[in-house]
C-alpha cells in the first residue's frame, strides 16, 4: 500500500512538473532541417552578475558577449595568436579620431546596425552613452567601471539612475557620433571600448532593471544572434516584460541568428557566423559531458577535460590547444618575513621545482614553464629568450639557490640553508583541489631543502583568495593564484598586481597581494592593518606609468618588457611557474576550430560544423 | 489525533525555524567567503561591495537579516509565497528555482522509493522464508553488495554499461513528463534503480530480520496451531509486527532524500534540489542554499510526522492524546 500511494504521489509530481531542463541528449552538430547547431554542455553557469553584460565580469561570457551577443564600438577578430589581439572598429566605422593631445576620441557609426527583436531598431550613439551610464550607476554593481572612472571626464560612479546620470566627458551631438573626452592621454583607450560593458543598450528595456545583475535575463541583441525567444519579450511596459526563455540561469542557454542583422554592416573577418544555433546545457557530471563529446551527442565544452579523456586525444585533431595569456605564480609578501629579504626571495626562485609542478598539472598539454610575469602572447619574452633563474630542466638547483639564501640575513651561518626563526612555520596558502594538491608537498619540499619549513594550508579557491587579497591576514606566501588579462595589454596585469595604487583594505580586494610599493604611511592612510616590515620595499610605481603613457607604436610593448625585468630581477615578488594553456576536446561534427586570443576561450565567431 | 495532528504540524513549524536560525548562523555568521566579494568581480571596488552588500541584505546587523528571512517565507516577498529572495549568482527568484527542482527531487525520491520497497520488502521476506538456503544466501549477498557499492560509483557503472557499451539506456539528463512520458521513464529508471539498491539492500535485510524474529513470537504459533495457511500467518500476522521499524525508516529515508539525492543528481544530470544545493554551497550563493535547508527540514519533519500518525495505524497499542 505505501508503495502505491508512493508511486501515485510521484506521478502526480511529475505530471505538475514543469519543464525542469536539465539536458535531455541534443545531438552535437546538425539539427532538425539542416539547421548548424553548436552544442555544448559545462559543469555550471559561472556568474558573477547574472549575465547583465554592464556587470559580467567572467570571461566565457566576455566571449559570448563580443563573439556573437553585442558590437561594441571595438572589438577584436576572435581569432588565435597575435591576430587576436588585434582591435578593429565593430559599431564603429573607423577607428577612432584622436585629437592631437590624445584626451579626445572621436567614433562614428555605421549605419544600419540594429538592435534585435523585439526593440529592432537601429543603434544610435545614445545607446552607447547609455552603457556608460549604466556603469556610472552604482546600483548596477560594474564590475570594471574603474576602467573608465577617472579616465573619461566626468565619469563618476555615484548614487543615482542610470538616465539621471549626465557625464560631461561624453557628447553625442548627433544618432551617429560619440565623442569621448579624457582626463588624461590614454592610449589603450581603444581597447577599453571593446569591453562588453560598453557596447549599446536599449533604454527602453534596460532601464526597468535597476539593481546589478537584473538585465540579465533580458539582454537586447545588438549582433549577429540573439538569445531565442527575444522575439517573445514583451517590452510594452516595465510589467510586461518576462524573461527571455532562451536563457535559463542554472540549466540552458540558447542563441539563434538574430532576423535583424545585416552582414553588410559586418566584417567576414570579425564574424563569419557559421553556425544557425549555440546551445548551452549545464551538465553536471564531468565525465558525461565529455563521454558525450566522444559519442557525437555533444560539440565541445569549455570545461577541462578530465585526464583520461586528454590522453586518449592528445596529438589528435579532437584536441586542440591554445595558449591562453594566464599566468600562475606563487606570490611572496615582501613584508613579512622571511620573504623581506630579496635573497630569500631568489633562492625561492631557484629551488622550485616548475617541471615538477607542470607535470602535476597534467604537463604541456596545460601549459608551458613561466619563467618571468608576462606571457609570450602579450609581447613577454619566450623562456628560451629570458629566465632569470635558469636552472637545469626547470627543475630547481639547490646549489643555485643555496649560494642565494647563503646572501640572506636569516642564514647566519652562510651554509645555505635558513636557520633563522623567521624560517620556522611559515604559513604556506594553497588550494584544496588538483592540482594544488600535488603542488603542495613538491613545494613544501623544495622549501624545505633551503631551510624553509612550511605548512601548508589549504583552502577553497574563492576562499584562499580572499583570505591573501585580505591585507590584515599579512600572509607571507600563497601558492593558489592566478591572473590573466581583460584586454591584450600589459597594463592589464601589472597595475592590478604590483601598483601601490592597488593595495586596498577590505576583505578580498588587494590583488597586490606581495605588496609591491607599501609604505607605512600608506599602510596608515589606507587602514591596511600590516604588520611586518613596511620599510624600503621596491616600488615600480614611476615605471609603470612611464609604460603606461607611451602608446604601441612609441615603444609600449618594450617599456613593459623592462618592468617584467625590474620586477624578476630586483623586486622579485613572485615565482612565476606556468603560463597556461586551454585544450578543448571537440567531436568530429566540428569542421572549424577557431580559438579568441583576447577572450581566452572557443570563437564561437568563427567556428563550424557539420551541415 | 486531531490535536496530536495539529500539536505535531506546530512543533515542525518550530523546528523549521530552528534549523533555519542554525543554518543562517553557519552560512551568515560564519561564511568562509564574504558573499559579496564573492560575486564581485576580480576586482572589487569599494562602491562594487558596498552596492552589493545592500543589495544583498547584508549591511545589516545578523538578527534583522534573520528576522526579514523568516518574515519574508511567512508572508512571501516581491516573488512570491513563500519568499526566499533571489540568489546571488543568477540575480533571479530563488522560489521558482525552488519549486521546479523540488518537483524533479520528488520524482527521483518517491519512484526510487517504490523501486525499493518493490525490491527490498519482497527480497527480506523471501530471505526470512527460506533462511539459511541458497536463496537467502544469494540475497544477503545482494544486500552486501547493495551497502557496499558507493552510490557515485554504481552510477557511473550504470551509465558505462547500459548507456555507454549496450546503448539500451538513455544517457545522463531529464525530460520533463509532459514532454515525453516514455523519454521520461527511460530517464529515470537508472537513477531510481541506483538510488533504490542502497536502501533496498537495507530494507531487505532489516524486513528479514524483524521477520525471523517475529515469526518465533507465540501468536504466530498460535496462528498457525488455528490452522491457517502459511501465507496468511506471514502475511496477516508476521508482515504486519515486523513492517513498524520499515515504516519509521521509510518516512526518515524519502524525508531526507526530498532534500536532494545530491549524488545520483550529480552523476546523471539531474536538476533536482541536489545538484541546486551543490552549486550554491560551492559558489556561496545563501539564498539559494537557505531555500534548500528550508524545504529539506520540511520535508523531513513532515515526513516524520507522517510516519507517526501510519504507525499508530499499523500498532493499535500506539494511541496519541
Amino acid at each position: 500500500m505505501i508503495a502505491l500511494l508512493t508511486a501515485l504521489t510521484m506521478v502526480a509530481a511529475a505530471c505538475g512538473g514543469d519543464d525542469g531542463g536539465g539536458g535531455g541528449g541534443q545531438d552535437g552538430g546538425q539539427d532538425g532541417g539542416g539547421e548548424k547547431t553548436l552544442s555544448l554542455a559545462m559543469e555550471s553557469f559561472v556568474q558573477n552578475c547574472g549575465f547583465d553584460p554592464t556587470c559580467e565580469f567572467v570571461s566565457y561570457w566576455s566571449m559570448v558577449y563580443t563573439n556573437v551577443l553585442l558590437r561594441p564600438l571595438m572589438n577584436y577578430a576572435h581569432v588565435a595568436g597575435d591576430a587576436g589581439g588585434e582591435i578593429y572598429p565593430d559599431l564603429a566605422a573607423d577607428y577612432p579620431e584622436v585629437s592631437a593631445d590624445g584626451l579626445t576620441y572621436t567614433f562614428t557609426l555605421k549605419d544600419g546596425v540594429m538592435f534585435g527583436p523585439p526593440v529592432s531598431r537601429e543603434v544610435t550613439s545614445q545607446d552607447v552613452a547609455y552603457a556608460f551610464q549604466r556603469m556610472a550607476s552604482q546600483s548596477q554593481g560594474a564590475q570594471y567601471a574603474f576602467y573608465y572612472e577617472g579616465v573619461i571626464d566626468g565619469l563618476e560612479v555615484q548614487k543615482e539612475d542610470a538616465l539621471d546620470i549626465d557625464i560631461s566627458g561624453i557628447e553625442t551631438p548627433d544618432d551617429k557620433t560619440i565623442i569621448f573626452h579624457l582626463a588624461e592621454p590614454t592610449p589603450d583607450f581603444a581597447f577599453r571600448m571593446a569591453m562588453p560593458a560598453t557596447a549599446p543598450i536599449p533604454s527602453e528595456v534596460a532601464d526597468c532593471f535597476k539593481e546589478s545583475g537584473e538585465y540579465g535575463r533580458y539582454v537586447v541583441s545588438s549582433s549577429s544572434y540573439m538569445i531565442e525567444g527575444s522575439e517573445d519579450l514583451d517590452i510594452t511596459s516595465c510589467d510586461t516584460m518576462q524573461p527571455i526563455s532562451g536563457f535559463e540561469p542554472e540549466r540552458t542557454l540558447s542563441i539563434v541568428r538574430n532576423p535583424d542583422y545585416d552582414p553588410a554592416t559586418d566584417d567576414p573577418a570579425l564574424r563569419s557566423n557559421n553556425i544557425d544555433k549555440f546551445v548551452v546545457e549545464v551538465n553536471t557530471n564531468v565525465d558525461d559531458i565529455f563521454n558525450k563529446v566522444v559519442a557525437g551527442e555533444l560539440d565541445t565544452s569549455p570545461d577541462d577535460p578530465p585526464a583520461e579523456f586528454l590522453r586518449e586525444a592528445v596529438g589528435t585533431d579532437r584536441l586542440p590547444i591554445n595558449a591562453v595569456d594566464v599566468l600562475w605564480y606563487i606570490a611572496m609578501n615582501l613584508t613579512q618575513p622571511p620573504f623581506d629579504d630579496i635573497h630569500v626571495r631568489k633562492a625561492v626562485n631557484l629551488i622550485v621545482d616548475k617541471d615538477g609542478l607542470l607535470r602535476a598539472a597534467g604537463g604541456e598539454t596545460v601549459g608551458g614553464i613561466a619563467t618571468h610575469i608576462l606571457p609570450p602572447g602579450m609581447g613577454g619574452p619566450t623562456p628560451e629568450e629570458y629566465d632569470p633563474y635558469a636552472t637545469p630542466d626547470f627543475a630547481g638547483d639547490l646549489e643555485l639557490a643555496k649560494a642565494e639564501m647563503a646572501q640572506s640575513k636569516y642564514d647566519s651561518d652562510g651554509d645555505g640553508v635558513c636557520d633563522a626563526p623567521e624560517c620556522k612555520d611559515v604559513l604556506l596558502l594553497s588550494r584544496n583541489e588538483a592540482p594544488w594538491t600535488e603542488y603542495n608537498p613538491i613545494l613544501e619540499d623544495n622549501l624545505g631543502s633551503i631551510g624553509i619549513e612550511a605548512q601548508t594550508r589549504e583552502l577553497e579557491g574563492g576562499v584562499a583568495y580572499e583570505t591573501m587579497s585580505t591585507t590584515s591576514n599579512n600572509i607571507p606566501i600563497g601558492a593558489h593564484a592566478g591572473w590573466g588579462k581583460d584586454w591584450p595589454d600589459a597594463a592589464t596585469f601589472f597595475e592590478a598586481l604590483f601598483t601601490s595604487a592597488a593595495i586596498q583594505p577590505g576583505p578580498g580586494v588587494n590583488n597586490n597581494t606581495s605588496l609591491v610599493g607599501i609604505t607605512p604611511e600608506l599602510n596608515d592612510e589606507r587602514e591596511l592593518e600590516l604588520t611586518g616590515n613596511l620599510e624600503g620595499v621596491p616600488n615600480v610605481d614611476a615605471k609603470f606609468d612611464e609604460c603606461g603613457a607611451l602608446g604601441l607604436d612609441e615603444g609600449r610593448v618594450e617599456c613593459f618588457n623592462e618592468l617584467d625585468v625590474e620586477l624578476m630581477e630586483n623586486v622579485v615578488p613572485y615565482v612565476p611557474y606556468r603560463w597556461d594553456q586551454e585544450a578543448h576536446l571537440i567531436s568530429d561534427d566540428i569542421t572549424v576550430w577557431e580559438f579568441d586570443q583576447n577572450a581566452g576561450e572557443m570563437s564561437w565567431a568563427h567556428m563550424d560544423v557539420a551541415g | 489525533m486531531t490535536r496530536y495532528i495539529i500539536r505535531r504540524l506546530l512543533w515542525v513549524g518550530l523546528v523549521v525555524v530552528l534549523i533555519v536560525f542554525l543554518a543562517y548562523v553557519i552560512f551568515f555568521l560564519m561564511p568562509p567567503v564574504d558573499p559579496a566579494r564573492a560575486f564581485a568581480g576580480k576586482r572589487p571596488t569599494p562602491e562594487v561591495l558596498e552596492t552589493l552588500r545592500e543589495q544583498f541584505g547584508l549591511d545589516r546587523p545578523f538578527y534583522v537579516q534573520f528576522g526579514l528571512f523568516v518574515k519574508r517565507l511567512v508572508i512571501g516577498d516581491e516573488y512570491g509565497w513563500p519568499g526566499f529572495g533571489f540568489s546571488y549568482a543568477t540575480r533571479s527568484p530563488v522560489r521558482e528555482e525552488l519549486f521546479q527542482r523540488a518537483l524533479v527531487t520528488i520524482q527521483l525520491s518517491l519512484g526510487a522509493a517504490v523501486v525499493w520497497l518493490l525490491m527490498g520488502i519482497p527480497i527480506g521476506i523471501l530471505s526470512a522464508i527460506k533462511r539459511r538456503t541458497f536463496v537467502d544466501r544469494f540475497a544477503m549477498g545482494f544486500a552486501l553488495f547493495g551497502v557496499s557499492a558507493p552510490v557515485f560509483w554504481l552510477g557511473l557503472m550504470f551509465l558505462y554499461i547500459f548507456w555507454q557499451k549496450l546503448g539500451i539506456a538513455a544517457g545522463t539528463g531529464y525530460v520533463p513528463f509532459g514532454e515525453n512520458p516514455l523519454t521520461w521513464l527511460n530517464h529515470m529508471i537508472m537513477p531510481w534503480v541506483v538510488l533504490a539498491l542502497l536502501f533496498a539492500a537495507f530494507y531487505a535485510r532489516m524486513v528479514r530480520g524483524n521477520l525471523i524474529e517475529t515469526m518465533g513470537e507465540d501468536y504466530i504459533r498460535t496462528a498457525r496451531a488455528k490452522g491457517l495457511s502459511e501465507r496468511r500467518v506471514i502475511v496477516r500476522h508476521g508482515l504486519r509486527a515486523s513492517l513498524t521499524p520499515v515504516v519509521t525508516m521509510f518516512g526518515l529515508d524519502v524525508g531526507t532524500l526530498l532534500g536532494g539525492a545530491i549524488i545520483t543528481e550529480t552523476v546523471f544530470n539531474m536538476p533536482g534540489l541536489g545538484t541546486y544545493v551543490v552549486r550554491s554551497v560551492f559558489q556561496g550563493d545563501l539564498p539559494a542554499t537557505l531555500g534548500v535547508v528550508v524545504l529539506g527540514a520540511l520535508a523531513v519533519s513532515v515526513m516524520n510526522l507522517i510516519v507517526d500518525i501510519v504507525y499508530a495505524y499499523l500498532d493499535p497499542r500506539v494511541r496519541y492524546a
